[in-house]
């Protein structure tokens, strides 16, 4: 069964590699410009994963994480945190929202598959 | 073009779009708005900005980034004051930035050190210095920045050597033993979404597998909690290689929400090991399994506790073929191509479904819960390319000829004769009109987006004359065609440059001069009519008309007995070959004279008009169509050939007789218009195309260029107002003065666009010359 992903970014760039990447790889991929919009699209659609970068305008990512597990029809599914940071404070700090793992950006395509499927069954 | 051109095309437009928003927020930063959202925006730009750049390795725009960042980071907590003087330093920083992306689009290279100074003052002001002294601090990069950049790898030839050589790393550990696990997963595993099945499947994609679950702890049905955490596991991993950090690797999510033990067999195991299990032990109580299994019957089918975890996740019973399948997938993966690897994981590409393209945001459904309300209100857009916009427009274009033949062929008997094909006609007309101009909005942009960059060069400039310059900026919200503002910031930039070097006095003169100390540029934008005008003014010492006067004698362009007015003084600084040498500076100078801003605004369609006040100021006037697309115009005949006159420029018609021409001592002619005198240029004569008619009776097509000076049009006949679609002469053929493109007529006809501007320039040499 093919798998949803859908990816959260305010980076133009980042989502069109994301999608080049995950499509290569034969995800289905759904995309969102901030977390608002990715809440929302967790309303109507189904999803696998979700993938989600920290910083963007109208909703953030810890935000985003946080919304979704509160929603309390998403305690199992896997959100990870796409970011730049490494430091261990913006891990603590998603980890703490409800998210299930990270992948620093920019991220190596092979690696970014094999994380997305250490949280999905 | 490749995948990664593609990310890059996309990465640099993203690029000069957060710049653009940069200078926007700092514009307001600077005008006292120092709100949390601001800056969080100018971070956000920023971080978006280092993001990207990892991705294609450009290190020294990350490692920049990376430091103001980390400054912006600690202004938002508030550890860092924004003060006026931290604002110059990001402005500055923006600059920096800026240039950084800019060599690395055109791939060259800045000086090593090009920002080193900033840079140490963002370390100086992240450590609390005062920011003058930040001697002997280490650079805040060197103990912070733990970003590497990564290359994208997109399954090219040079990305699967990395990815090899990733995986040639030789193991750690000798391979002896195998490696035993205690693994205690805590209720906030499970509350993140993490999942022990996924460990346990990952491990056994590293070696051979055994489990064995400690359930000791696991309650009554009646007592069960789905997220409570009642197991605890020992597994067993055998294979020669396997590392301990591999292991790690596999509970790096996890880590800190599980309690976790890993020792080689036959180490020591750790103490916090033992008491794990004491724990586990301690607590269970006696964990009446009878029962739990015999209310659950067969809905659950509960494995015997020490059952092997090979049973309980239903993997088959023998360790070897633990993860058979799974081993299938993951074994070869670090030697496969990304492609391959991503083929065996799931469908392949080809057969995969098409994925969902972004999602526009005129999409997104309605915000029901109401919070965040904060999303922009009212416009959507959506992103389309250019190519499809120009098609629409071309088709448009050739709709209007088409529409505009139709309404040629209209003779007046058919007019009479079918009144309800007429009104039909007009209608078409209308909308063929409405839908054009709705096209040619589609491709309007707010010339904000040329605007911005202003600001940057007047600072820039400002440093390096050492003078003290202001820029106003007014309807920076104009809309102009997409391909205007294109043509218009090297114009504009240049224009900038020449007020602020030439123009503008420096502080001491100013002065002397009884002016405030800080000289302003006023740049504006204003729609007027079918144009857009684009004002560049300055409060400096105007132009120097005696000097220009003198290099334009000296050089030839104008005649030592001839002596221009004031008004064409000042429009000499646009004549070919005219630069003020003596005053070529390495910022306007540069080899460029106005001749070339002149020819730019041309090529555009567009004019430029200079006015200039002795001791008080300068202001250019650019004169730009609002598309480069259709076109009003007059459509006259010359000889046999039909010309079209473009409508904006013409004031009025008549015919008047030959007589009425009046010879001047320069050898030009003029006409008199209502007490006026008028320049005459004989379109026929100057085409070359045919001697003055020996009729009395002249046609008159009276155009007003810049600066109010009419010129009058001599043609053989007036035809009719209607639009044209330009097609540009360059790219068909070559540039020829006094024609500003071609076009199609209804009738199929090519009818050359007279340049009434150049021709108008061209006459007034000829005539000084």
């Amino acid at each position: 069964m093919t798998l949803r992903v859908l990816t959260v970014d305010d980076s133009r760039t980042i989502l069109a590699m994301l999608h080049h990447t995950l499509s290569n790889a034969g995800f289905e991929v759904l995309q969102a410009e901030d977390g608002r919009q990715g809440l929302d699209m967790l309303k109507t659609e189904t999803v696998d994963v979700v993938i989600t970068d920290i910083n963007m305008p109208v909703m953030d990512g810890i935000e985003f994480i946080r919304k979704v597990r509160a929603t309390g029809q998403h305690n199992s599914l896997p959100i990870l945190i796409l970011t730049t940071e490494t430091s261990q404070d913006k891990r603590d700090q998603g980890k703490a929202a409800g998210g299930t793992g990270w992948i620093v950006k920019p991220f190596d395509p092979e690696k970014l598959i094999s994380v997305i499927h250490r949280v999905v069954h | 073009m490749s995948d990664l051109d593609d990310f890059k095309a996309t990465y640099f437009d993203e690029c000069s779009e957060l710049l653009t928003a940069l200078e926007e927020e700092f514009a307001a930063i600077e005008a006292g708005e120092r709100d949390s959202d601001r800056l969080n925006a100018v971070f956000r730009a920023i971080h978006s900005i280092k993001g990207g750049a990892g991705a294609f390795g450009f290190s020294a725009l990350v490692g920049f980034a990376h430091a103001y960042e980390t400054l912006l980071d600690y202004v938002r907590d508030g550890r860092v004051e924004l003060t006026d003087e931290v604002v110059s330093l990001c402005i500055r920083a923006n600059d920096i930035v800026a240039d950084h992306v800019n060599a690395a689009q055109t791939g060259e290279a800045l000086d090593a050190d090009y920002g080193a100074e900033e840079k140490a003052r963002f370390d100086g002001l992240a450590r609390g210095d005062s920011g003058e002294d930040d001697e002997g601090g280490e650079p805040l990069e060197d103990f912070d920045i733990d970003f590497t950049p990564v290359m994208v790898n997109l399954g090219h030839a040079e990305g699967e050597a990395a990815v090899e050589d990733v995986f040639d790393v030789p193991p750690m550990a000798p391979a002896e033993g195998s490696w035993e696990i205690r693994f205690t997963p805590h209720r906030a595993l499970y509350a993140r979404a993490n999942d022990p099945l996924l460990l346990f499947r990952e491990l056994a994609a590293l070696g051979t597998m055994r489990v064995k679950a400690r359930m000791g702890q696991v309650p009554p049905l009646s007592d069960f909690e789905p997220f409570a955490v009642y197991c605890s596991w020992e597994i067993s991993l055998s294979e020669p290689s396997l590392t301990e950090a591999q292991i790690r690797e596999v509970f790096e999510f996890v880590d800190g929400d599980c309690d976790i033990a890993i020792t080689q067999a036959g180490a020591v195991p750790a103490a916090d090991l033992e008491a794990m299990e004491e724990d586990l032990l301690a607590d269970a109580g006696e964990a009446d399994l009878s029962s739990l299994l015999a209310l659950t019957e067969d809905e659950m089918a509960m494995p015997e506790p020490e059952a092997g975890i090979a049973s309980l996740l239903d993997f088959a019973p023998e360790p070897k073929p633990v993860a058979a399948s799974k081993q299938d997938r993951f074994e070869e993966a670090p030697s496969l191509s990304f492609a391959d690897l991503a083929a065996t994981i799931a469908p392949t590409p080809a057969t995969a479904p098409k994925p969902v393209a972004v999602a526009p945001k005129a999409m997104v459904p309605a915000n029901s819960d109401g919070e965040e309300s904060h999303r922009s209100n009212g416009v959507q857009s959506i992103r389309v390319d250019l190519d499809k916009v120009d098609r629409v427009v071309n088709m448009v274009g050739e709709l209007v000829i088409t529409q505009s033949m139709l309404t040629q062929q209209m003779d007046e008997t058919l007019r009479a004769r079918y009144t309800e094909l007429v009104r039909g006609l007009e209608v078409l007309a209308q909308t063929t009109r409405g839908l054009q101009d709705s096209v040619m909005a589609i491709r309007a942009q707010p010339v904000k987006s040329v605007f911005s960059r202003m600001p940057r060069l007047v600072r820039e400039l400002a440093t390096k004359t050492s003078k003290k310059i202001k820029l106003e900026t007014i309807g920076e919200n104009t809309e102009i065609d997409k391909t205007v503002i294109e043509q218009l910031s090297d114009p504009l930039t240049h224009m900038i440059r020449n007020s602020a070097d030439h123009g503008i006095e420096s502080p001491e003169k100013r002065l002397a001069a009884g002016k405030s100390e800080t000289g302003t540029i006023r740049l504006s934008a204003e729609q007027a009519g079918g144009n857009i005008l684009i004002i560049v003014e300055d409060d400096g010492a105007g132009i120097n008309r005696e000097r220009v006067l003198k290099l334009a004698r000296d050089k030839g362009i104008v005649a030592p007995d001839f002596t221009p007015s004031d008004e064409q003084i000042d429009q000499l600084i646009f004549a070919p070959g005219f630069s003020t040498a003596e005053a070529v500076s390495d910022i306007s100078g540069r080899g460029v004279g106005m001749d070339v801003v002149l020819s730019n605004i041309k090529k555009i369609g567009g004019s430029v008009h200079v006015r200039s006040w002795t001791g008080k100021g300068c202001r250019m006037t650019l004169r730009l169509p609002l598309t480069l697309a259709v076109l009003d115009v007059m459509l006259v005949k010359v000889g046999e050939s039909p010309y079209v006159v473009p409508l904006s420029s013409i004031v009025e018609t008549m015919q008047c007789s030959r007589a009425s021409f009046e010879r001047v001592p320069s050898g030009g002619r003029v006409l008199q218009v209502r007490g006026e005198y008028v320049q005459v240029i004989d379109l026929g004569k100057r085409f070359g195309l045919a001697k003055p008619t020996g009729t009395a009776d002249q046609f008159v097509v009276l155009c007003e260029s810049e600066g109010s000076q009419k010129v009058a049009l001599v043609v053989d006949d007036i035809i009719g107002q209607q639009q044209v679609v330009i097609k540009s002469l360059e790219e068909n053929f070559e540039r020829v003065e006094g024609i500003a493109g071609g076009t199609i007529l209804g009738d199929g006809n090519v009818a050359l666009i007279v340049d009434v501007q150049g021709l108008r320039t061209t006459h007034l040499h000829q005539n000084a010359a």
